[in-house]
């Protein structure tokens, strides 16, 4: 028999799951993301990281290691902190692990994000070291947009964007949507999943 | 089980186990009153402020949140204002709708027309951008649930990047408390009939440039109560106005606050006028000298004021009551800084030689300077302050140069060392570089000689592409604007505050709709696309971003009496 205390909280627990699990079940059902495979030409620019130092994206992003990029800025509210807590999340879900994933994100407000901003957001996000934040001239960050499809005009008008890098074939998986953290993993880990004859990322 | 499986484990089940706690805590009182904890109702609102504002509960830790099911996310990046923003209004960016979380908007209900944009998703991607069609009105226990879990009374799911908040029965109360409070009263100077405006004027402001002011305002407030004369005339004839349109028109008025005598008696003068006649903000303002009595007067009675022509703004990262064209001074010298810290010609060990006249522009473009060569990491700056006179004593100076053999040498002084700089720059070592400032410098800023042209650069913290537009910001013009030496010196007072007032304040004050907060005229303002203006290349906003020209050239001139303005770095240098 069942004492006062874990009878509460056996209740509870129902009580609880009656609550949340639609919300989870609906999520699971319906994916509010939308995924494609794509080829990007990324453009030979040269943008400055968190650190004041300048980076060849086309080196960066063209490496054997995963690669996952978004584009966000400094004061951004609504979408931008929720990719960052996907980056975070990602981060800490691999552990040790993380360090083998290169988390890149490139602001849409380089008049603003200078590189000190860059290093207090990540500071402010806890990233871990594997995660840069890149700025630079605004007509080189637009190049970039336009390589990925994902031109912003106005840092107003953006949208949420996932790119991961499929190291095996240099293939893109194009996520549109925000993701749940247990959704992000699962799309890392088939982007860099060994491959499969046949198979596709 | 390793020591990093039990912490992924751990941190899987995390969200259940605090909500579980919090069940466990709270249960009783799921459909309980949410009683306010026993402090006083000052204590309750600074402590709910800090949790809207900042994520932090009233014990000091992040507050625990989660969003799309299972990302934990830290308050303190993530807090309520950073979407509903400081007003407690809401916002739309990103494609993302937050609606109003004020006491006085949940507590009704609330209910829109459909629209085409309630579907899944549009040409395949989802849309975000869409509230719920109706609701019914929160109470405190309804608002309470809704933020653990994350559904509204009517049963409908929050938007994915609402976090869900497993807060305890006291912080919660205490946070409802505050969204109870915030923007329960509209702000002073203003009502459904009228804004009453004031601008300031400070004593040393020439009359030529007082009326460079007060053109372009007092146009600004005739054509308000211009256009609402036009609007009453449609009503009158039966003209059914819509939402936008029956807020964009009111009565406006314009005080004139004129500051006169030494600075430290100005917060007296100006607090004389505010409580005589409260106004919702200032629009535009001139001195000549530090805006601060100015700034702190204003962040102390949270009265808006709105792009002042300054060189001396209050470079600061949380003023908040103030909205500057730009850091002035300051920004040339860190835009220097930036340029100097990019050139791969120049030596890291290079040394620098900062000769700085002693005056408020002096010291202003050497904290700009040093406040930018800190932040790339680099040393080996001196400094040395002069006087006029001092700087007139030009065997002095040359021997200062001689002894220090810089490899960057800066001189921000007036335009009176001009005629010297060839005997100077000879002084020099061959690669050393001379950078002067443009707006110090002034009207004589195109007067560097040509000798040495090649060897001077000068900031310049204003636009130098051709404005395809008309001087009001309209975009008419036949013929683009271009950038030229003749421009050396001016304030550009009437084109500037005409940008502001007919682009960037406008738009703000009619996307007020009823909602009269002076706060909430910020958090609109500051979620405005960017702007192309005459004077500079662009104005960009983002909250609490306080300084819309974030940009400054290096330039070097070019030969002759007129000489060609040639940009040598981008507008803006990171």
């Amino acid at each position: 028999m069942l004492r006062p205390f874990h009878a509460l909280a056996a209740s509870l627990l129902i009580a609880l799951i009656s609550t949340t699990l639609p919300t989870a079940t609906a999520h699971a059902e319906a994916k509010k993301y939308k995924r494609s495979v794509e080829r990007y030409s990324i453009p030979d620019v040269v943008l400055i990281n968190q650190d004041g130092k300048k980076v060849r994206i086309a080196s960066l992003l063209q490496s054997d290691q995963p690669v996952i990029v978004d584009f966000i800025y400094g004061t951004c509210t609504t979408i931008c902190p929720v990719l960052s807590a996907g980056f975070v999340n990602l981060q800490r879900r691999l552990g040790p692990a993380s360090r083998n994933v290169r988390l890149v994100s490139i602001t849409i407000d380089p008049e603003h994000d200078s590189p000190k901003v860059l290093k207090e957001y990540l500071k402010r996000y806890r990233a871990q070291p594997g995660w840069d934040f890149l700025t630079g001239s605004r007509a080189d960050i637009d190049a970039v947009m336009k390589a990925f499809n994902a031109y912003i005009p106005d840092k107003m008008s953006h949208y949420p964007i996932n790119l991961i890098r499929v190291p095996k074939d240099g293939s893109w998986v194009r996520i549109f949507g925000l993701l749940s953290s247990r959704e992000f993993l699962e799309e890392y880990q088939r982007a860099v999943a060994p491959p499969v004859s046949g198979g596709r990322p | 089980m390793s020591r990093h499986r039990f912490e992924n484990v751990a941190r899987r089940w995390r969200p259940w186990l605090l909500a579980v706690l919090l069940l466990l805590g709270a249960a009783p009182g799921r459909g309980a009153p949410l009683v306010p904890p026993e402090l006083s109702k000052g204590e309750i609102l600074r402590l709910g402020e800090r949790m809207y504002r900042e994520g932090i509960l009233p014990s000091g830790q992040s507050m625990p949140a989660f969003i799309r099911g299972d990302v934990e996310v830290d308050s303190s990046a993530f807090s309520c204002s950073s979407c509903h923003l400081r007003a407690g209004l809401g916002s739309f960016e990103g494609g993302v709708v937050t609606p109003p979380t004020t006491g006085v908007k949940l507590y009704q209900p609330y209910r829109r027309p459909p629209s085409l944009n309630d579907v899944a998703d549009q040409a395949g991607r989802f849309v975000y951008a869409k509230t719920v069609i109706e609701r019914p009105a929160y109470h405190r226990e309804s608002l309470a649930s809704s933020l653990r879990f994350g559904v509204d009374p009517a049963g409908q799911i929050f938007n994915d990047v609402m976090p869900r908040y497993p807060l305890g029965e006291r912080d919660m109360s205490i946070l409802i408390d505050y969204l109870e409070e915030l923007s329960s009263k509209p702000s002073p100077g203003a009502d459904s009939s009228e804004f009453r405006f004031a601008t300031i004027i400070t004593g040393d402001v020439s009359t030529e440039d007082r009326q460079a002011l007060l053109a372009p305002l007092k146009s600004f407030i005739d054509q308000k109560n211009q256009q609402l004369a036009m609007y009453n005339d449609f009503l009158k004839f039966g003209y059914s106005p819509t939402v936008e349109m029956k807020f964009a028109f009111r009565r406006a008025s314009l005080e004139i606050w004129e500051l006169k005598g030494a600075p430290e008696s100005w917060p007296g003068q100006l607090a004389a006028y505010y409580d005589k006649n409260p106004v919702f903000a200032v629009l535009g303002g001139i001195s000549n000298g530090d805006w601060r009595p100015i700034h702190d007067f204003c962040e102390a009675r949270r009265l808006p004021c709105l792009f002042p022509i300054t060189d001396f703004p209050v470079v600061s990262e949380t003023g908040w009551y103030t909205y500057y064209f730009n850091k002035g001074y300051f920004q040339e010298g860190d835009a220097v800084a930036r340029y100097l810290g990019r050139l791969e010609s120049l030596p890291t060990e290079a040394s620098v030689l900062q000769i700085v006249q002693d005056s408020p522009a002096g010291s202003a473009l050497a904290a700009g300077f040093l406040k930018g060569w800190g932040e790339i990491e680099r040393s080996g700056v001196t400094t040395v302050r002069l006087t006029a006179s001092q700087l007139a004593d030009r065997d002095a100076l040359a021997r200062l140069i001689t002894e220090h053999r810089p490899g960057v040498l800066l001189i921000w002084s007036g335009a009176e060392l001009l005629p010297d700089l060839p005997a100077l720059v000879a002084k020099l070592s061959p690669q050393a570089m001379l950078f002067l400032s443009s707006s110090y410098l002034g009207r004589q800023a195109g007067r560097v000689p040509e000798s040495v042209r090649d060897r001077v650069y000068l900031s310049y913290p204003y636009r130098l592409t051709p404005f395809v537009g008309a001087k009001d910001g309209g975009f008419d013009a036949k013929v683009p604007i271009l950038a030229s030496a003749k421009q050396f010196g001016e304030r550009r007072i009437t084109s500037r505050t005409t940008a502001m007032l007919r682009q960037a304040t406008l738009r703000g004050l009619n996307l007020l709709y009823d909602n009269l907060y002076r706060d909430h005229l910020f958090d609109v303002m500051s979620m405005q696309m960017d702007l192309t203006v005459p004077d500079y290349e662009r104005f960009s906003f983002g909250p609490g971003q306080r300084y819309v020209s974030k940009g400054c050239y290096i330039i070097q001139l070019g030969p002759g009496a007129e000489p060609a303005l040639m940009p040598r770095s981008e507008w803006v240098i990171h």
